[in-house]
């Protein structure tokens, strides 16, 4: 009965969302739109391979990277401060406080939590949108957005590294007279310190991501070419583009896979989420300097040069002070609940639309499924497995806001189209953490059904499901997250939601608006945040932290 | 240094109303003595432990240490106070990813600023490193110096904890069952040793090996159940009493 109810009550708060996201599956039918469709698809080919457009795809290529590269080191720097001051086993709690009541620096370190969940809860887009108002067109609005939001990331995942290190070096040091920050230096760093390199680089893969979108919003970088290609209707441009795009998303994974290679032994289930503490091992000489060359030309190449211009220190003071007080008046507050109804909306049959065809992909995505040596049909197995593979490694190499601006083109502006984006998008990242999930499964389970003649599905579901459940349900509950987040921002780029009703206002200059629907959305995204933890059991103590699996899930 | 419990107790707030860890002790350690403490586990130990090396403050009680009341110090006083003293842990607690010479030379780390603590782990200066070559010599580790400590047994691990204690020079080192997690053919070695290295300071250790503390501590205190239960000679202490402190509960 109690099962009934609850039934009926999630049927009913989806059919809402349903309701709420305008979903039209006949506008995928409409033959106004067919014929848009129909007609981006011939434009896209032949690419545009001239000289010139490749010099321009090269250049906003390498300028993405560039973003991301100091967008990265700056969020390192600014979350391994925000990370030490909001570790509590520091400041707030345990041995180092000596049994007394947490003091000043227990509320600053509260205080530093804050910071970074307001800076992680805020989407990256709508930092850069603000910045991009602040500083003026270009890469360096785009390079501050990632820094500041990858700083709450990365300030929380440090500061749970931290707080997982054995503690009784922590102790002893204490007990010798060190203090808070010396023990950090000489027992809790060495300790941490490989966990935050691997993290650092996951979160390098997600800005490079990131930094291919935050042109939308006037940010540099691939995504400014992108949306001048698609206003001009230059679609081979946009093939040109999208496969740069691409083969930049694929080296930089490429990249981090050879990094990452050292602890890929130490993660759960091949998703990347570490086990142990990993150790750090000393850099080559020689590396030191190739890395400072490669940290100078990144920041060069990302608009910092601009930060010397005069006058724009006192341009972004004014915009701030514009900022204030946010506009809190009954009528705008009225206007906003369609909107963050609709961002709701979105991201519930969105995250739906990706978990079903994710997991449909899933299957056949599975080598541990596909690659029997027993079964009949092996060669047809095979094309099934990296067709399956294929797909999902387009879906989720097109960013979200780029699916919008694709789906835009199939169902009109609106809500929908922002749907349809998320739900493509979830479905490559999901299908893929789903199929390295299910074939990481330990096989004892399955071997003994093979003994006893179940085929491959019924192994899956018998043995392999029951194992992988938790893993599957956790990813997905976090990539809702995530998708609450996205789904906040859709809007910019014409996908319905806060995010339409933020642009506007920014362009209108309507800033104190902006800053109220800036708050708006952290409330709705840590509110959410705060939810999924309730739902999620507490984990166990051999555990990763759960911020670390976000970052991973995020990485795709 | 010297230490003067008068009357402490200690309560331990808990989910279900309150654990009272020390009652009444009262405790006069002069300077180089070399005390034992025995009890059963539970019995309050390391409350005491802890209590004597200023990381945790009495509720009841005081606690004066070289003549100077402990629970009125803070932040940088508490620290200079705690650079006196030495402490050897249950479980060897290094920092693991670092090498034995690392850990060693963390012994210091109170009297260094910041800047100089992470200087002396990037690149310590000769002068550092000599001192705590010359300590871990003395604990026989001279030649596993660039090793880390995941590399080392059990037994290294604790003789690099007592070289830590060498490089702090402190005048009071206190153990807290420092062989308990040893092979007991390893336990009479290390005991020779942590006696040789606390040559000359005060001793108070924390001992479940009743044969070791009476052989080698001349000062045996008894805690059951949070209190002083005896506080004698090693020669005076009869099986009676020993059977009284570990037998009966309650």
């Amino acid at each position: 009965m109690k099962r009934l109810a609850l039934g009926g009550a999630v049927g009913a708060a989806f059919i809402l969302c349903w309701v709420g996201a305008g979903v039209e599956p006949s506008s995928l039918l409409d033959p106004a739109n067919l014929r848009a469709v129909a007609a981006f698809v011939r434009g896209l080919f032949p690419p545009d391979l001239s000289p010139e457009f490749l010099r321009v795809a090269a250049g906003a290529t390498v300028r993405t990277l560039a973003i991301s590269i100091a967008g990265t080191a700056l969020s390192a720097i600014l979350g391994l401060c925000l990370g030490i001051l909001a570790t509590a086993s520091l400041w707030r709690r345990g041995p180092l406080l000596d049994g007394r009541a947490a003091g000043p620096l227990a509320l600053l370190s509260l205080a530093a939590r804050g910071v970074a969940r307001f800076l992680r809860s805020v989407p990256d887009l709508v930092w850069a949108l603000l910045f991009v108002v602040a500083f003026g067109l270009g890469p360096l609005p785009g390079t501050l957005a990632l820094a500041v939001s990858y700083a709450g990331v990365l300030g929380r995942v440090y500061a749970d590294l931290f707080e997982a290190v054995p503690e009784a070096p922590v102790v002893a040091l204490h007990a010798a007279g060190a203090s808070p920050l010396q023990t950090f230096v000489a027992a809790i760093w060495p300790q941490a310190a490989g966990s935050v390199a691997a993290y650092t680089l996951y979160s390098f893969e997600c800005c490079v991501r990131s930094a291919a979108v935050l042109g939308f919003v006037g940010a540099g970088g691939i995504g400014a070419e992108i949306t001048v290609s698609m206003r001009l209707f230059e679609y081979g441009q946009l093939t040109t583009l999208l496969g740069a795009l691409v083969v930049l998303v694929l080296c930089v994974d490429a990249f981090s896979r050879a990094w990452r290679g050292r602890f890929r032994r130490n993660a759960v289930h091949g998703s990347g989420v570490l086990q142990d503490p990993l150790e750090l091992r000393p850099m080559r000489r020689g590396f030191g300097f190739f890395w400072a060359v490669v940290a100078v030309v990144a920041f060069a190449d990302a608009g910092f040069g601009s930060l010397l211009a005069p006058d724009v220190l006192a341009h972004v003071a004014r915009f701030a002070s514009q900022l204030f007080p946010p506009d809190l008046s009954p009528s705008f507050l009225a206007s906003i609940l369609t909107p963050l109804w609709q961002t709701v909306a979105i991201s519930v049959v969105g995250s739906v639309l990706g978990v079903l065809l994710g997991a449909a992909l899933a299957v056949p995505a599975t080598a541990s499924i596909m690659f029997d040596p027993e079964a009949r049909l092996r060669p047809l197995r095979a094309l099934a497995y990296a067709v399956a593979r294929a797909t999902l490694a387009l879906l989720r190499s097109i960013p979200e806001l780029v699916w919008v601006l694709l789906c835009i083109l199939a169902v009109g502006l609106g809500p929908f189209a922002g749907v349809l984006a998320l739900g493509l998008h979830t479905a490559g990242v999901l299908g893929k953490l789903y199929a390295e999930t299910l074939e990481e499964v330990p096989i004892g389970g399955p071997e003994e059904l093979r003994a006893i003649g179940a085929h491959a599905l019924q192994r899956l579901i018998w043995a392999a499901w029951p194992q992988a459940r938790e893993t599957l349900a956790s990813y997905t509950l976090l990539r809702w997250e995530n998708n609450l987040r996205v789904s906040t921002v859709v809007g910019l780029a014409g996908g319905g939601g806060l995010g339409l009703a933020l642009y506007n206002a920014v362009q209108l200059g309507f800033y104190d608006r902006a800053s109220t629907l800036v708050v708006v959305m952290f409330l709705l995204v840590s509110v959410t945040d705060a939810l999924a933890d309730r739902l999620r059991r507490k984990p166990a103590a051999q555990r990763a932290p759960e911020s670390g699996m976000a970052l991973v899930a995020e990485a795709g | 240094m010297s230490f003067e419990l008068q009357g402490v107790g200690l309560v331990y707030p808990s989910r279900t109303g309150s654990v009272q860890a020390l009652h009444g002790v009262s405790l006069r350690i002069r300077r180089g003595e070399r005390v034992a403490i025995l009890g059963a586990s539970g019995a309050g130990k390391s409350t005491l432990l802890r209590i004597l090396n200023a990381t945790l403050r009495p509720s009841a009680g005081s606690v004066r240490i070289d003549g100077r009341d402990a629970s009125g110090l803070r932040g940088g006083d508490l620290r200079r106070l705690r650079r006196g003293i030495g402490t050897v842990f249950q479980n060897p607690s290094l920092v693991s990813p670092l090498t034995a010479l690392q850990n060693a030379l963390c012994g210091r780390i109170a009297s260094w600023s910041l800047a100089r603590s992470v200087r002396v782990l990037v690149a310590p200066p000769d002068d550092e490193v000599s001192v705590a070559l010359s300590a871990l010599a003395t604990v026989g580790l001279a030649d596993r110096a660039a090793a880390r400590i995941d590399e080392l047994s059990g037994g290294q691990q604790q003789r690099v904890a007592l070289a830590r204690v060498l490089v702090q020079d402190p005048p009071v080192v206190l153990a807290d069952e420092p062989f308990a997690s040893l092979d007991p053919g390893l336990t009479g070695q290390l005991a020779d040793l942590l006696l040789r290295v606390c040559e000359g300071r005060t001793l108070v250790a924390l001992l479940h090996d009743v044969g070791l503390a009476l052989e080698r501590f001349p000062r045996i205190v008894g805690l059951r159940a949070g209190q002083v239960l005896f506080d004698l000679p090693a020669g005076e202490v009869t099986a009676v009493r020993l059977k009284e402190l570990y037998g009966g509960v309650g």
